[in-house]
Parts: structure tokens; C-alpha cells; sequence
């Protein structure tokens, strides 16, 4: 009884511990809401207040006030961010699980030069590499079109690295099985792989849609076409623009919330899937 | 005989052929840039309206950047700093929440959910504009006057440093997201006959920490603390990326030397990573 009693007090104060520094994690999140609703008395409050007094829409009809004012109808960067993003999510999920399940269940030659690649490149600053970038993306004569959003994307060494972890999981006499089943190999990599490995497929969605939605270096770098930006991209410039004024500050502090909103939407529908690949899948 | 060889054979084709998509994307947008940056950071790269030009000046860029520049010494000495300090922070912050939340508390899901919660936010433009708006915790902190005092007993070398870290407190436990759930994933690989075994044998729980636990978690925290390093490095609020940026397109300097400073960066990165890895590793070792 008396142990019974001890654990519960550890877990009551392991329980608070978390639970203080989860606040402090949500802190920013909540304060981009607080901020978004602010009326300008309130944003540039001294000292700063985190809570918002007298929640107004103020700063979202000033957003839209701005957005109609723009030469292309927003809606155009809505269609172009979820268009780009859904088909980079789509085909650097198909490319990159290829390349894990290759590296981790076949021998070829030059497996494990591509592995020490994949490492070289996680660790390389990405500016350095946008102006030869910007050469191929020319040469290929691909500016101005949606190939420039999705192409220099396509050979993400994280979401590689990240699956190939899990397919190591897949016992290789379980694909043994199949092949003499007569299972060819795109057979065993969508019929076998794919929902063995649900989770970490959502995991590796997740990551390639939140960089997909947010880069802004396709619209700055290879695109000339106002047409043919992303929302990011337009809200950024909007928001710069905005900021350097007093009066854009609120309607900054809306774009924000609403850069961020599809993250965190995408976030919730998929965490859940996710979490438990990370944690229980081990790296053992 | 002649058949397995084939098959082994036939294998190795189709490796080859999964592999070849992402290979192409490969080469043509990461493996040849990062060539094209290495020569680039020996020449002088004048962009005009209809063409680039580059005038070969071997070492120059490289020795400019220690000799000639006064900003990029010390924003690099300023970056050593400062990971030295968020490294460990995050490294050990992350063990902790991960340790608490394998323990069983109320809510576990829910706390996981929030402390991975990070991870969508940690390459994206969101978090600068947050950063911007001062959500880094700043505001925050700056009413603990605890921290200034602090800060000001310090000497003026660490007191940079310390500051910056301290002013993004909360961004700094934001990079701890991946991190967390290594160290969970890291704690599912200790069994928990382990811990019978030393508790039958008269070990608390302080001394199976200790004991077991940390040993155990030694590769993993190799692991996650070069995960850290290369998140740092490659972080959308990162000064070092700024000043590389800012160099890329000035007229004075260039691509070339910003090329050059991103090697030097990229080196330093490496070095970083090999002493943490042999280090680390060693101590593996010696248990």
C-alpha cells in the first residue's frame, strides 16, 4: 500500500515536470493565435502582454484588404502551393522509398557510396549550392514551370535515410516468401512493404509536405512568372512589405497564423500514425 | 551453381534499377552543385546580364576569409560558442523529457504528441517569422531577472553567447523534437529483464540509472547529439547561413567567396561531427 502510494507521488511530480515544460513548449504556438487576434493598441502594448484583450478580426480583413490589392488573385498561390506540394509529396514518397528498400534489402555495386552520400548531403549548407542550382534548373529549361517547384526537391536524403531505417525491420524472409510466391518486385515494394511500413511512410509525408509547403527558395530562385509563385512566397513579400509599416504588424501577425495553420493541420491528422513509428520501431 | 549466381545477379540489376530515379535527382541537384560549389570557391564569379564568368584564383577566397574579413572570424567563433552551449542543452534536455515520459505518467500521448510537435516547424519559414515577432521566448525570460544577473557576472567573452542562447530559450527546446523520440526509441531497446535482474540484485532505481540506463543510451546520445549538430548547422535561424547568403549576392565579394566560406562552414561541421562520433564511441568502448 505504502509503495502503491510512493509511485503515485513520482508520477504526480514526473506528471508536473512534463506538464510545465509542455507549457513552455506550446507557448509560441499559442502566443502566434494571441497575436494574430491583437488590435494594434495591443501589439505594440509596452510592456508586452502575451494575452489578447479584445480579440478582433481586424488584422485578417486588413490581410485581405492587401491580398485584393495584389496584381494575381490569391488563389492562383493557394493552387500553386497545394498543387506542388501534393505532387512532391507523392513522388518523393514513391522515389525515395525505392531507393530505401533497394538499399536496404539488395546488393549492388555502389550501395554504399550512395549511403555515404545521402550522409555527405544531410550535413551541407543548402545556400551554398542554389547558384549551380539555379545553372541546372536554367539549362534544364525548366523556369517558370511547376518542374522547378518539384525537381530539385525530388532527391531528399532525409525521408531516404529515414525509411530505410524501417524496411531494415522487414524480415528478409518474409520477402523471400513472396518472391517465390511470385511476387515481382514492385509487388513487394506496394503490396508488402508499403502497409508493413504504413508509419513511417506518414512520417516521411509529414516532413516532405512541411518543407514542400514552406520553401520559399523555388519562387525566389527559379521562378520569374508572378503566376507561378507559392503561397509562402507571397505572403512573406506581403508580410515584409507590411511589417516595415506600424499598421502592417497586425496583418503580419495574421499571414503568420495562417503560413502556419496548414502545418498544424497536417500535423494533428497525421501524429498520431507517427509518433508510434518513431518510438516503437526502435533504431536497433 | 550457375542459377544463384544469376539470381544474385538479377538482384543487383533490380537494386540498380529502384535506385536509379532518385540517383538521376541526386546528381543532376544535390551531388553535381555541391562539385560546382567546390570549384566555384576557387574562382571569382562575376554574373553580367548574358553570362557568368569565372577567373580562377586558387586559394584566395579561403585565405580572405580568415585574413581579410572581419565579419566572418568572429561570426564563427560566435557559432562555436553557441552550439557549444545549445548542444548540450538539447541533448540533455531531450534525455530528460524522454526518460520522463517513458516513466508511466498521465497523459503520455498527449505529452508526446506535444513535445514532437516541434518537428513540423524545425526547417520552415514559420519559425523565423515567429522569431521575428519575438515569440523566442525573449519576452519571457526578460522578466526572470535572474538571468541578467547571471548573465552579467559572466566575463564579456561568454556573455554574448550565453545571451543569444538564453533569448531563444524556447526555440532552443524546439529543436528537440526528433530527438525525444529517439531517446524513447533508444529506452524500447533496454529489456526490461535487465532491470529485474538488478533490482533482484539490490539496485535502486537511482543505481539502475546509472547503471544501466545511461550506459545503454551512450550510442544513442552519440547519435542524437550529431543529429543536433547537423540541425543547428542547417537551421532557417542560423547566422552563419545569413552571412553566406548575404555574400552570395554582393557585388564586393561574390559566389565565389561565399562558396569558399560554405566549405569552410561545411568543414568545420565535420570536424565537429568526426569528434563527437570517435569520442563517443570510444567511451562505448571502454564498458
Amino acid at each position: 500500500m505504502r509503495r502503491l502510494l510512493r509511485m503515485d507521488l513520482t508520477q504526480l511530480v514526473f506528471t508536473a515536470v512534463l506538464s510545465f515544460l509542455a507549457a513552455f513548449m506550446l507557448l509560441p504556438i499559442v502566443f502566434i493565435f494571441m497575436q494574430a487576434f491583437k488590435p494594434l493598441s495591443e501589439l505594440f502594448l509596452y510592456p508586452p502582454r502575451f494575452y489578447v484583450m479584445n480579440p478582433t478580426l481586424d488584422n485578417f480583413s486588413q490581410l485581405l484588404m492587401s491580398v485584393d490589392a495584389s496584381v494575381v488573385p490569391a488563389v492562383r498561390y493557394l493552387f500553386n502551393s497545394v498543387f506542388t506540394s501534393v505532387v512532391t509529396v507523392a513522388v518523393v514518397v514513391v522515389v525515395s522509398t525505392m531507393v530505401a528498400y533497394a538499399l536496404s534489402k539488395h546488393n549492388f555495386i555502389g550501395k554504399s557510396t550512395i549511403l555515404n552520400m545521402t550522409i555527405m548531403a544531410l550535413m551541407f549548407a543548402p545556400q551554398a549550392v542554389i547558384i549551380p542550382r539555379y545553372i541546372i534548373v536554367q539549362r534544364l529549361g525548366i523556369i517558370d514551370t511547376y518542374f522547378a517547384h518539384v525537381l530539385p526537391l525530388v532527391a531528399a536524403p532525409v525521408s531516404v535515410f529515414l525509411f530505410k531505417q524501417f524496411v531494415d525491420q522487414v524480415p528478409d524472409d518474409l520477402l523471400a516468401a513472396a518472391r517465390i510466391d511470385g511476387a515481382s518486385e514492385w509487388h513487394i515494394l506496394f503490396r508488402l512493404i508499403y502497409p508493413i511500413c504504413r508509419p513511417a511512410l506518414s512520417t516521411i509525408a509529414l516532413l516532405t509536405f512541411q518543407s514542400a509547403w514552406n520553401t520559399m527558395e523555388p519562387s525566389i530562385y527559379y521562378i520569374e512568372n508572378e503566376a507561378m509563385r507559392t503561397l509562402p512566397f507571397f505572403l512573406g513579400t506581403l508580410t515584409s512589405g507590411l511589417a516595415n509599416n506600424v499598421a502592417g504588424q497586425g496583418a503580419a501577425a495574421a499571414a503568420g497564423l495562417l503560413m502556419f495553420l496548414p502545418n498544424l493541420i497536417f500535423f494533428l491528422v497525421m501524429q498520431n500514425r507517427v509518433i508510434q513509428t518513431m518510438a516503437y520501431s526502435g533504431i536497433k | 551453381m550457375k542459377l544463384k549466381l544469376s539470381l544474385a545477379a538479377k538482384r543487383s540489376l533490380e537494386g540498380l534499377g529502384f535506385v536509379t530515379p532518385w540517383l538521376i535527382g541526386f546528381l543532376i541537384f544535390m551531388a553535381f552543385p555541391l562539385g560546382y560549389s567546390l570549384y566555384m570557391s576557387f574562382t571569382e564569379v562575376q554574373v553580367t546580364a548574358t553570362s557568368i564568368n569565372f577567373t580562377f584564383v586558387s586559394w584566395d577566397n579561403y585565405v580572405h576569409a580568415f585574413l581579410g574579413d572581419n565579419v566572418f572570424p568572429v561570426q564563427l567563433a560566435n557559432f562555436v560558442k553557441e552550439s557549444l552551449i545549445s548542444v548540450p542543452i538539447i541533448v540533455i534536455f531531450s534525455l530528460l523529457v524522454g526518460l520522463l515520459i517513458n516513466e508511466d505518467v498521465w497523459g503520455r500521448g498527449v505529452f508526446r504528441a506535444i513535445f514532437f510537435l516541434p518537428v513540423i516547424f524545425s526547417t520552415s519559414q514559420v519559425i523565423t517569422t515567429l522569431f521575428d515577432l519575438g515569440a523566442g521566448g525573449g519576452s519571457f525570460i526578460q522578466r526572470f531577472n535572474v538571468f541578467s544577473m547571471l548573465i552579467n557576472a559572466l566575463p564579456p567573452s561568454l556573455n554574448e553567447p550565453i545571451s543569444a542562447v538564453l533569448s531563444r530559450f524556447t526555440l532552443v527546446l524546439w529543436s528537440s523534437g526528433v530527438q525525444i523520440l529517439l531517446v524513447l526509441a533508444a529506452l524500447k531497446t533496454i529489456g526490461s529483464n535487465v532491470y529485474e535482474a538488478a533490482a533482484i540484485d539490490g539496485a535502486g532505481r537511482w543505481e539502475a540509472f546509472w547503471k544501466i540506463t545511461l550506459p545503454a543510451l551512450r550510442p544513442f546520445i552519440v547519435l542524437i547529439t550529431v543529429y543536433t549538430i547537423v540541425e543547428l548547422s542547417v537551421s532557417p535561424f542560423n547566422q552563419m547561413l545569413g552571412l553566406i547568403n548575404s555574400h552570395m549576392f554582393s557585388v564586393r565579394t561574390g559566389m565565389g567567396y561565399a562558396a569558399a566560406l560554405g566549405w569552410i562552414y561545411f568543414a568545420l561541421i565535420l570536424v565537429a561531427l568526426v569528434i563527437v562520433y570517435t569520442v563517443g564511441m570510444r567511451k562505448v568502448q571502454r564498458y
